[in-house]
C-alpha cells in the first residue's frame, strides 16, 4: 500500500518531499533546505521512507488500535460471552469490574508510555532520515551557489555595460554639448569684443581656452570609459575601425559573436587596441592578425603578429593593463612571444549568459 | 553662405546660428533629424551643410548616413560632419564617395571660429577639411609615411586639413616654392605619378585613407 502511494506520488514528488522536509526540519528545530533535485536521492529516500515509515506506521495503529480496545472493551467486559472473554494485556482474560478498571488502565497507561518514549525516537530517527536524503549535499549547495554566481553576474555585467554606455552618452550629450556652447559663446565674445580692456580680453582669453581645454580632457575621459565608436558602431565595427587605423596593417576575422555584455565588448576591445599598439611600437612586424570569435560562453580574442617576439608584461607594453581588464571580467590573458617571434596574445573573456 | 544644420541639441545649434551670423552666415533651416535634414537640403539648396554624427532616434552614426544619402541625391553639396569624437573609419566613409566639398571636424573645433569659418568655406567651394586629429591617427602609420622627413610629414598634416599651398608655407613659416618641392617629394615617395590629373593632393590623402587595402 505504502509503495502504490509512493508511485501514485511520483509526480508530485518535488512537493510531497518538500512537504517532508518542511516537516522533518520543524522537527529537528533547524531551516528547511531546498529540496534536491536529484532523481536518485529521490528514489533513495522513498527506500528510506519506507523502511522506517512502516514499521513506524504499523507501532503507532497497534498502539491506538489497543488503546481503543481497552477504552471501549473494558467498560463492556460484560457483553464479551463467557466462553471467550475479552482479554487485556495482550492474553490476561477480563472475568469482573476490578479486572477490567485494573487492565484497562494498565493497558492504556503501558501504551502511553510506549507511545511518548518510542515515538518522538522514531520520528527523529525519520527526520533525520529525510534531512540526509533530500536536503542538498555540500557538493550539489556550492554547484547551486556558483550556477547563481554566474547568472547574479551577466545580470551584473550587463547592468555595468548599460550604465558605461548611459554615462558615455550623458558626457558627450550633455556636458560635451554644453561645453561646446559655452565655448562658441565665448569665442563670439571675444570676437565682438576686440577693443576691450586688456584685463576684460584677458580673462575672456582664459576662459576660452579653459573651456577647450576641458573639452579635451573630457574626450580622453569618455575615451577611458566607454570607447564612443563601440556604442555607435558595434564591436565588430569599431575592431574594423581600429585594425584599420594600426600602425601595421593587420587582417580582420570577426565571427559570429552573438549577444556580448557592454563590458566585455569595452575589454575586448581594449585588448585588441593595445595589442595593435604594442605590434606597431615594439614588434617590428610587417603584418597583424587580430581574430574574434564565439566558444559557447566565451569570447576569444587573439592578436598575432610576425614580428620578433620577447614581449613581456613588465615592459610598460600594456600588456599588464589587458591582464587587469580581462580578468576583473573573470577571464584570463596568454601571452605566447619567445625571442625572435612571432606573439601571440590570447584573451578569454567569459560572456556569461 | 546659405547654411542648413542638422543637430538635435538646441544649444548647439543656436550656438551654431550665432557664430555663423556674425560671419555673414545665413542659417536657413536647422533640422533636427536625418530625414528633417533631408527635406531642408531639397527645399533650401544651400550651399554648404552642417551635421552632426549622432541624431535622433539611435544617436549613433544617423548623422554620416544622412550626409551620404544627401551627396547621393545632390552630389555636390558640401557636407562637414561635426563629430563628438574622431573616427578616422568615419572619414573614410564621407571620402569614399566622393572626395570634393567634405569635412569632418571635432565638435570642438567649432570655438575657434576664424578657423571653423575658413574650414567651412573650404568646404563651400569643394575642398576638404579633415580634423587634425584624424591626420594625427592618419600619420601614426608606418608604411609609406615611415619614408617622409618630419617636415613632409607636416606638410602632408596641413594638406589632409585641406588646407593650399600658401596656408601651409605661412603656417610652417616657409616660402610657397619650398612647400612646392615638399609636396612634389611626398608624391614622389607615396607613388602618385604627376600624370594623375588635378586631384593628388586629394588622392594623397586619400592614398593614407585606404592604404591598408
Amino acid at each position: 500500500m505504502y509503495l502504490v502511494a509512493c508511485v501514485v506520488a511520483f509526480p508530485l514528488r518535488r512537493r510531497w518531499a518538500a512537504a517532508h522536509l518542511r516537516r522533518a526540519a520543524a522537527l529537528r528545530g533547524v531551516d528547511p533546505p531546498p529540496p534536491t533535485a536529484r532523481l536518485d536521492r529521490y528514489l533513495r529516500w522513498l527506500a528510506a521512507h519506507v523502511a522506517i515509515g512502516v514499521p513506524a506506521g504499523l507501532l503507532a495503529l497497534f498502539c491506538l488500535g489497543n488503546a481503543l480496545v481497552a477504552a471501549v472493551g473494558a467498560p463492556l467486559w460484560r457483553v464479551f460471552p463467557a466462553d471467550d472473554p475479552l482479554r487485556l494485556l495482550l492474553d490476561v482474560p477480563v472475568t469482573g469490574w476490578g479486572r477490567a478498571l485494573a487492565l484497562g488502565v494498565a493497558q492504556l497507561a503501558i501504551l502511553a508510555a510506549v507511545a511518548a518514549g518510542v515515538f518522538p525516537v522514531l520520528a527523529a530517527l525519520h527526520a533525520r532520515v529525510t534531512l540526509a536524503a533530500l536536503a542538498p549535499s555540500a557538493a550539489e549547495l556550492l554547484a547551486e551557489r556558483v550556477a547563481e554566481l554566474t547568472r547574479t553576474r551577466a545580470d551584473v555585467l550587463d547592468a555595468h555595460g548599460a550604465e558605461l554606455r548611459r554615462i558615455e552618452r550623458d558626457l558627450h550629450d550633455g556636458t560635451q554639448a554644453r561645453l561646446v556652447a559655452i565655448a562658441m559663446r565665448l569665442a563670439v565674445a571675444r570676437q565682438a569684443l576686440p577693443a576691450a580692456p586688456p584685463e576684460v580680453a584677458d580673462l575672456l582669453r582664459q576662459a576660452h581656452e579653459g573651456t577647450e581645454e576641458a573639452m579635451t580632457e573630457l574626450r580622453q575621459v569618455i575615451r577611458t570609459i566607454y570607447p564612443p565608436i563601440l556604442a555607435d558602431q558595434g564591436l565588430a565595427g569599431a575592431l574594423r575601425a581600429v585594425a584599420a587605423r594600426g600602425g601595421v596593417p593587420a587582417d580582420l576575422d570577426v565571427g559570429d559573436l552573438g549577444r556580448v555584455p557592454a563590458a566585455v565588448e569595452a575589454v575586448a576591445y581594449f585588448a585588441v587596441t593595445e595589442a595593435l599598439t604594442n605590434v606597431a611600437k615594439h614588434s617590428r612586424a610587417s603584418r597583424a592578425t587580430v581574430r574574434v570569435r564565439r566558444a559557447g560562453e566565451r569570447l576569444l580574442v587573439e592578436v598575432r603578429d610576425d614580428g620578433d617576439g620577447g614581449a613581456r608584461e613588465d615592459g610598460g607594453t600594456g600588456l599588464a593593463g589587458i591582464r587587469g581588464r580581462a580578468e576583473a571580467l573573470d577571464g584570463r590573458l596568454t601571452v605566447t612571444s619567445p625571442p625572435g617571434g612571432p606573439t601571440l596574445v590570447e584573451v578569454e573573456l567569459p560572456c556569461g549568459s | 553662405m546659405r547654411v542648413v544644420i542638422a543637430e538635435d541639441n538646441v544649444l548647439l545649434s543656436s550656438g551654431l546660428e550665432l557664430l555663423l551670423g556674425t560671419k555673414g552666415c545665413e542659417v536657413v533651416a536647422v533640422a533636427t533629424d536625418a530625414d528633417a535634414f533631408l527635406a531642408a537640403v531639397d527645399a533650401h539648396r544651400p550651399d554648404v551643410t552642417i551635421v552632426d554624427v549622432r541624431l535622433p532616434p539611435g544617436f549613433r552614426d544617423e548623422g554620416i548616413r544622412a550626409a551620404i544619402e544627401a551627396r547621393r541625391r545632390h552630389p555636390d553639396l558640401p557636407v562637414l560632419v561635426l563629430s563628438q569624437y574622431v573616427e578616422q573609419a568615419y572619414a573614410t566613409r564621407l571620402l569614399a564617395a566622393a572626395p570634393r566639398g567634405v569635412g569632418y571636424l571635432l565638435k570642438d573645433r567649432v570655438s575657434r571660429v576664424d578657423e571653423f569659418v575658413d574650414a567651412l568655406t573650404r568646404v563651400a567651394r569643394g575642398g576638404t577639411a579633415l580634423d587634425p586629429e584624424v591626420v594625427a591617427q592618419l600619420l601614426t602609420r608606418a608604411d609609406p609615411v615611415a619614408t617622409l622627413t618630419p617636415r613632409e610629414r607636416e606638410v602632408l598634416a596641413l594638406m589632409a586639413e585641406g588646407h593650399d599651398n600658401d596656408t601651409i608655407a605661412a603656417r610652417l613659416v616657409v616660402t610657397g616654392n619650398a612647400v612646392h618641392k615638399h609636396i612634389g617629394n611626398i608624391f614622389t615617395k607615396l607613388g602618385l605619378s604627376p600624370d594623375d590629373g588635378g586631384h593628388r593632393r586629394v588622392r594623397a590623402v586619400l592614398a593614407y585613407l585606404d592604404g591598408q587595402r
